[in-house]
């Protein structure tokens, strides 16, 4: 039984039931193993949680006793501090409770049952050091108002919702939430709820999850007994990014925002720097030169992860056993304190063998999948998480610019303003040509004649002294767009029909994701630069109707334009390159 | 595999006790360990070994382990 959490759950009660019956024979942990006097309270059955509890606690290292409460005994147990439960002198006490236990129908209904919440907690506070884990409510898949429900404060679920939260933002110190609701829908409402078994044995959720459960508050109560782990060793070339930065170059490497490989490496790294922002210590743990190592951090702007962010960076061609203690040290943290994350399962090994205080991640073969594997895996719970851990990170700064930026929603202009988008055009060049190619060619919606071309024909252009690709692109306070916007423009020829004074606009699509944003007249400043350095006196443009292009039927006509001629699908129009082009931009160069 | 032999190695590991021989006529007064709890267990092993899911009121007119194994038969198109 490696993994508990994905064994069946008859095979979980058989193993229970053994090492209830025999735990000198089938319990695994340590002699030596800290002892943990756990209560477990319910409003319903909670007799097969408290055996497959008690087994996902041995297997945890942590011999426990613990103390199992009446059926519906909650009140008898803590409201009495006579009863057993007080005599027992818990360190733990759990409750579990089911939305069916209570009634919230009005605001009042659930001021009651605050009320009667911060009672039980402020009854238990007399027992010495206890820690209380409450569960929160699995919100009900009954929904009496049907699809009104949400649109209430008052409706049954609405109310369940704010309770929950409510819990969350106010509960003493000494008691942490057990989120039932969070587990009720990652495992999907539809199964969790399994009527049938609760009408029958007062089960509170379907037996399927009562692994995930015992294994979700296992880790809630691990960190008061065990190891805390505080910092993440990272591995670089197919880890953090796709490639070989010492083979692809810093530049080289996938992280480009624009390709699906590339995106997968950067919500890794995303999600790595949540870690970091909650208080996790990030390092590197990297065979490779140091200095080609680090090139990507400081030169390839599509890293989501910045050098700065990395408290202790190790690059050479050791064997990464000794860089881990190393790490370890540097950072006067025990070795029991890393966590280890890398693609090469037989660097894992050895780490595994030779570093067996380090957690090992099982990192799968996919990078897409590298999120959901840490975040299973879970490695860094702790007891708490402290404004201190939080303020280690620069968070604070960025969410103070997003509420302020939430406050400032005056209209739609001072959003555009407080987006702070900077923008770059230029002419097409080495570096560009990829992803011009990419957009143009994959762009449907805003495309005024959605022309396709090879990546030949597109080099080609480059050269052409007669053709122009004009890229833009974008950054706002949050988010690097990178090139957005593409646009060929061509000196006249027998294709396109231009007199000699003309140029023709013979191609022009942009992103969606950076609609309304007054994008496409920053474009068309660029557009009427680059055509009066041609020479030209007119610029011509067309609208070529296609399935999906209606979006961009009336652009050229907003920046002025006006119609030469228009048949069924194609209209075409012409520019006076005299003009300045109207209208206000809100992005800066 | 004949139903009431496969269902005879689901009571076995239940119950832990490789002894046990399951007939028609037994019911939880047969075993020491059948009680309100292991019957749970029992029907989450048998709904896993067989494949099946039981509605409240099949587990709940249960008498004994030939019908059990009738019920069995029925859900799993075996009758």
């Amino acid at each position: 039984m490696e993994n508990l959490r994905q064994e069946s759950i008859s095979r979980l009660l058989r193993a229970a039931n053994r090492l209830q019956k025999d735990p000198a024979q089938y319990s695994t942990a340590p002699a030596k193993a800290p002892k943990v006097r756990i209560a477990v309270l319910g409003s319903h059955s909670i007799q097969h949680f408290v055996k497959v509890f008690n087994l996902f606690l041995d297997r945890a290292g942590i011999k426990a006793e613990i103390y199992e409460g009446e059926y519906g005994g909650i009140n008898m147990d803590v409201l009495d501090e006579n009863s057993p439960l007080y005599q027992f002198k818990p360190e733990f006490v759990l409750i579990f409770m089911r939305y069916n236990d209570i009634q919230l129908r009005s605001e009042k209904d659930l001021e009651t049952e605050k009320a009667y919440l911060k009672s039980i907690w402020s009854h238990l506070d007399k027992i010495p050091g206890v820690t209380i884990l409450n569960t929160n409510f699995a919100v009900p898949m009954e929904r009496p108002f049907g699809t009104l429900e949400a649109d209430y404060g008052y409706s049954t679920l609405t109310l369940f919702r704010e309770l929950n939260l409510s819990m969350t933002k106010d509960h003493p110190k000494n008691v942490r939430i057990i989120d039932m609701e969070y587990l009720s829908a990652l495992y999907g409402k539809e199964n969790w709820f399994d009527e049938g078994n609760y009408y029958l044995t007062k089960q509170g959720f379907g037996l399927d999850y009562l692994g995930p459960v015992a294994d979700e508050v296992t880790k809630m109560i691990l960190p008061s007994v065990g190891v805390v782990r505080k910092c993440l060793v990272l591995d670089l070339d197919n880890t953090l990014w796709g490639g070989v930065v010492g083979d692809d170059g810093p530049m080289g490497i996938e992280v480009d925002p624009h390709n699906p490989l590339g995106e997968a490496y950067r919500a890794f790294q995303s999600y790595v720097l949540s870690l970091k922002q909650r208080g996790v210590i990030l390092a590197v743990n990297s065979k490779n030169d140091l200095d080609v190592a680090k090139e990507p951090f400081e030169k390839n702007p599509d890293m989501v992860l910045k050098l700065s962010d990395i408290a202790c960076f190790v690059a050479n061609w050791q064997d990464k056993a000794s860089n881990m203690a190393y790490i370890a040290k540097k950072l006067n943290i025990g070795m029991d304190s890393l966590v280890f994350f890398d693609d090469n399962p037989a660097e894992r090994e050895i780490i595994r063998k030779f570093c067996p205080e380090v957690c090992v991640i099982d990192v799968p073969n996919e990078a897409e999948n590298y999120v959901r594997a840490l975040n299973e895996a879970s490695p860094f719970e702790w007891a708490q998480i402290t404004k201190e851990d939080m303020a280690r990170s620069d968070s604070y700064v960025e969410n103070a610019k997003r509420e302020e930026m939430e406050a400032s929603f005056v209209d739609y202009t001072e959003y555009l303003k407080a987006l702070e988008m900077k923008g770059v055009t230029g002419l097409v060049g080495e570096d560009e040509v990829e992803r011009f190619s990419q957009l143009t060619n994959k762009s449907n919606q805003f495309n005024l004649r959605t022309q396709r071309y090879a990546d030949s024909q597109i080099r080609e252009m480059l050269e052409d002294d007669k053709k122009r690709c004009i890229y833009v692109s974008l950054t706002d306070k949050f988010t690097q767009y990178g090139i957005i916007s593409c646009i060929i423009l061509s000196a006249p020829n027998e294709d396109n029909g231009c007199e000699a004074d003309e140029c023709f606009v013979e191609n022009w699509c942009m992103s969606c994701r950076v609609l309304k944003r007054s994008v496409e007249l920053y474009a068309f400043r660029a557009v009427i630069e680059e055509a009066r350095k041609m020479g030209a006196k007119r610029l011509v443009g067309e609208y070529i109707r296609s399935k999906k292009n209606s979006m961009v039927e009336n652009l050229l006509p907003s920046f002025g334009f006006t119609v030469v001629e228009k048949t069924e699908d194609r209209v075409r129009y012409t520019y006076d390159l005299a003009k300045d082009p109207e209208g206000e931009v809100w992005i800066q160069s | 595999m004949d139903t009431k032999l496969k269902l005879e190695q689901v009571f076995r590991e239940v119950f832990d006790d490789e002894e046990i021989e399951i007939t028609d006529d037994m019911t939880a007064d047969d075993i020491d360990a059948w009680d309100s709890l292991t019957h749970v267990q029992l029907v989450v092993a048998v709904e896993e070994a067989f494949n099946c899911k039981f509605s409240t009121v099949e587990v709940m007119k249960l008498k004994n382990v030939g019908e059990f194994i009738k019920l069995i038969d029925r859900k799993t198109g075996n009758a």
